[in-house]
């Protein structure tokens, strides 16, 4: 039972880093083009899916608080610096890109393009170091609590968080070949085979960057798996290079795509049995399901919501299904 | 500096700019349902017009409401971390399952409501509006229902310091829901009526265009918020029983107060543990701002042959009182929470128990950042509301026909975008 919710948890998160990543990648591409209307498309290239997207944190976050409570308040809180620093990051994207063209003029426009670029960065970097901060361990005292924050500084939770930056950017850039008018997203194409290349260099740091650190080794339960996924997960952007490179463009966005999943994959099976591996009092570690609510509440979250799992993502694939292709001159344009 | 004085401040300026917005959301949504039906039942296009106009607000309306939300939600883990660990099987049932079935789903469907205009059939375009409402009011029942749990814990067993879920209906019929849970609709639902009818009142009298048409809207706004106060007034009296039964401390010194004091201070050791003034000086205000509101009726009959508007005063009014809602909205909150203080969950969980235990500095940071940010944000957002609301109802962005040129533009647009 825990296991199912753990994995409900995951879908979550990694759903949210997967459409909300080609967001925050979007919203990142927006600080390289000067060209006012090339932006705009660009935004409702998002469009109808920018709320929808958005949600799935929202979702998570319940999830992490309904089922997993002890987790919530020690993750969140143990992790402040970082957890805030996504949240700014979420809501200046949110704010920015639904507010920046009710204004009229256009120099306020281009000051809103600029929050979206900064929100889309700080939102990047600070989920980069959560599941750093998560890989890494944590100071987790006998007491229960996590000790301090400054745990997080570290060289492989900075190199995380830029590699999670270069994903997003990476798959934004996927997303507009795939969703542009066919000319534009060609055009769009050379540069999302170099920012694959940037990518796949980022996460290559970060990856040796964590077998290096000794925290990371400590605290990683099943090594090999870390190593196994964090190959596959260069694997699938190399995948997204050659599509490209091929014009398989659905096949390119679907490598994005996994490679923004992977890392929570990552996180979740290289801790497991744990969650919270402590770096002070391994007797402390925290395992998912010491971290879950008791069965009542599981049973009663069972009951309740997932028989309505299916209308949740039923609404989101229709959301899909009905603005589905390419933009083109009917497509509406709000944003 | 005291991170539980902090940790406090913070939740107290989240949760009401979040309301400000919150409010609006859930009284527009329920006025533009109507308006979207009338329209596709009847084919008139001034409807389509009303539902485009008021639409573009409520959607603009609708960005600070998901940002302070979301900022609410991770509130609890990162500043309250001892709510989750002590009372989470409990607490964080009806916040889970208000994400999943309503906020999500909320949020889905208007992306599909905003983009889906000269897209979808208009059922399936209206159906959606319908979505967008229920899950509004879903939302506010869960939240409400957590909300209450803490008011009135019910329905758990303690064990080894931890409550657990044992009664999950007892949540449901709980005392400090129902009456509030009214309250607090009714109360959004005057808000946003008497928003609608103080906007239409501005531009009937600067007699901007479209007269007809903010001659209908201010109708509809007056009737809805004056029912609204109604309900608002009876909801609020209903609500003095039932939480002063749950809740002795909360209205002040009585002999059950001294009793629950009493068992508490064996319990708990001794401290003070009846509210701030501050809780009950606000309920009076909010009080007086109600029998004011009421006053609204007396508009209502002003709507034959349209004295309200040939009057000219009465449209005055309307604008004045738009701030009253608002108000009253922050002492109502400040009433039901602080009137708890000093109980996270009333009786079972102490402020002090529930706050993270992170560095006063940390929460300083958090407290100045996040305010400034949902501040200047909140800010904006009225800005830009009141541009739009001024602007008029020629060519709301909503719902415009993609090909059409847009008329809010510094410059035109190529084909594509």
């Amino acid at each position: 039972m825990e296991l199912a919710w753990y994995a409900l948890l995951g879908l979550f998160f990694a759903g949210y880093l997967v459409l909300a990543g080609y967001d925050y990648g979007v919203g990142l591409l927006l600080a390289g083009d000067a060209d006012v209307s090339r932006r705009r498309a660009a935004l409702n290239a998002v469009g109808p899916f920018f709320l929808g997207n958005e949600v799935w944190l929202v979702a998570a976050a319940g999830i992490l608080f309904g089922a997993f409570p002890v987790l919530e308040g020690e993750l969140l809180a143990g992790s402040y610096p970082a957890v805030a620093t996504a949240l700014v990051g979420v809501i200046l994207v949110t704010a920015g890109v639904q507010l920046r063209s009710r204004p009229g003029s256009g120099g306020a426009r281009a000051a809103w393009d600029r929050v979206i670029v900064v929100g889309s960065l700080l939102a990047a970097l600070g989920w980069g170091v959560v599941l750093a901060g998560l890989l890494q361990g944590v100071p987790l005292q006998a007491d229960g609590h996590v000790a301090g924050v400054t745990h997080l500084f570290t060289p492989f939770a900075a190199a995380t968080g830029l590699a999670v930056v270069a994903l997003v950017v990476a798959h934004g850039a996927s997303f507009l070949a795939l969703r542009l008018p066919a000319v534009e997203g060609d055009r769009l194409r050379p540069l999302a085979r170099r920012l694959l290349l940037t990518a796949i260099v980022a996460v290559g740091t970060a990856a040796v960057v964590g077998l290096f650190s000794d925290r990371v080794r400590a605290a990683a339960q099943r090594p090999a798996v870390g190593v196994l996924l964090a190959v596959l997960l260069v694997a699938a952007l190399l995948a997204a290079r050659v599509a490209l490179g091929r014009r398989r463009l659905g096949v390119a966005f679907a490598a994005t795509a996994t490679a923004l999943a992977l890392p929570v994959l990552l996180v979740g099976a290289t801790l497991w049995p744990y969650v919270l591996v402590s770096t002070v009092e391994p007797s402390a570690s925290l395992t998912v399901a010491d971290a879950a609510a008791s069965g009542p509440t599981l049973r009663l979250l069972g009951w309740l919501t997932v028989p309505l799992l299916p209308a949740l993502l039923g609404f989101q694939a229709m959301c899909v299904w009905i603005f589905r292709g390419r933009t083109d001159g009917r497509a509406p344009v709000y944003w | 500096m005291d991170t539980l004085l902090l940790a406090r401040l913070q939740f107290a300026a989240t949760a009401s700019v979040h309301f400000l917005f919150v409010a609006v959301t859930l009284g527009l949504v329920t006025l533009l349902v109507g308006m979207q039906t009338a329209w596709v039942v009847t084919g008139n296009h001034r409807w389509e017009r009303l539902t485009r106009f008021w639409g573009q607000l409520y959607v603009i309306n609708y960005v600070l409401g998901i940002a302070t939300g979301i900022v609410m939600e991770f509130q609890f883990g990162l500043n309250w971390s001892g709510l989750s660990r002590y009372v989470g099987n409990v607490f964080g049932a009806p916040l889970a399952i208000e994400t999943l079935v309503a906020f999500f789903l909320e949020s889905t469907f208007l992306g599909m409501w905003i983009f889906g205009w000269h897209r979808l059939r208009r059922g399936v375009h209206l159906a959606l509006l319908y979505g967008v409402a229920i899950t509004a009011y879903a939302s506010a029942f869960w939240i409400m229902v957590a909300n209450s749990w803490l008011q009135n814990p019910v329905g758990y067993e303690v064990r080894d310091g931890v409550a657990h879920l044992t009664d999950f209906p007892a949540l449901l019929t709980n005392p400090a829901l129902g009456m509030a849970l009214g309250h607090v609709l009714s109360a959004a639902l005057l808000t946003g009526g008497l928003l609608m009818a103080a906007i239409s009142a501005w531009h009937l009298n600067r007699r901007t265009t479209d007269h007809a048409l903010f001659r209908t809207s201010l109708r509809i706004g007056l009737v809805t918020a004056a029912l609204a106060i109604t309900l608002v007034q009876g909801f609020g009296f209903a609500q003095f029983g039932p939480v002063g039964g749950v809740q002795p401390t909360k209205f002040g010194g009585n002999p059950e107060a001294d009793a629950l004091i009493a068992d508490w201070t064996a319990r708990f050791g001794p401290g003070d543990y009846l509210p701030p003034a501050l809780s009950n000086v606000g309920l009076g205000f909010m009080i007086l701002i109600g029998f004011a509101l009421g006053l609204l009726w007396l508009l209502v009959p002003l709507l034959w042959r349209d004295w309200i508007i040939r009057l000219r005063f009465p449209l005055w009014l309307l604008m004045l009182a738009l701030p009253l809602p608002f108000v009253a909205l922050i002492l109502g909150w400040i009433a039901r929470e602080v009137g708890r203080h000093p109980w996270v969950a009333y009786g079972l969980l102490p402020v002090d128990q529930a706050v993270s235990p992170v560095s006063p500095w940390l929460m300083a940071s958090s407290l100045v950042g996040f305010t400034l940010l949902l501040g200047t944000l909140a800010v904006t957002n009225w800005v830009l509301l009141a541009r739009h609301a001024a602007r008029g109802a020629a060519d709301p962005a909503l719902g415009r026909r993609p090909a059409q040129p847009p008329a809010d533009d510094s410059r035109p647009e190529p084909a594509f975008a």
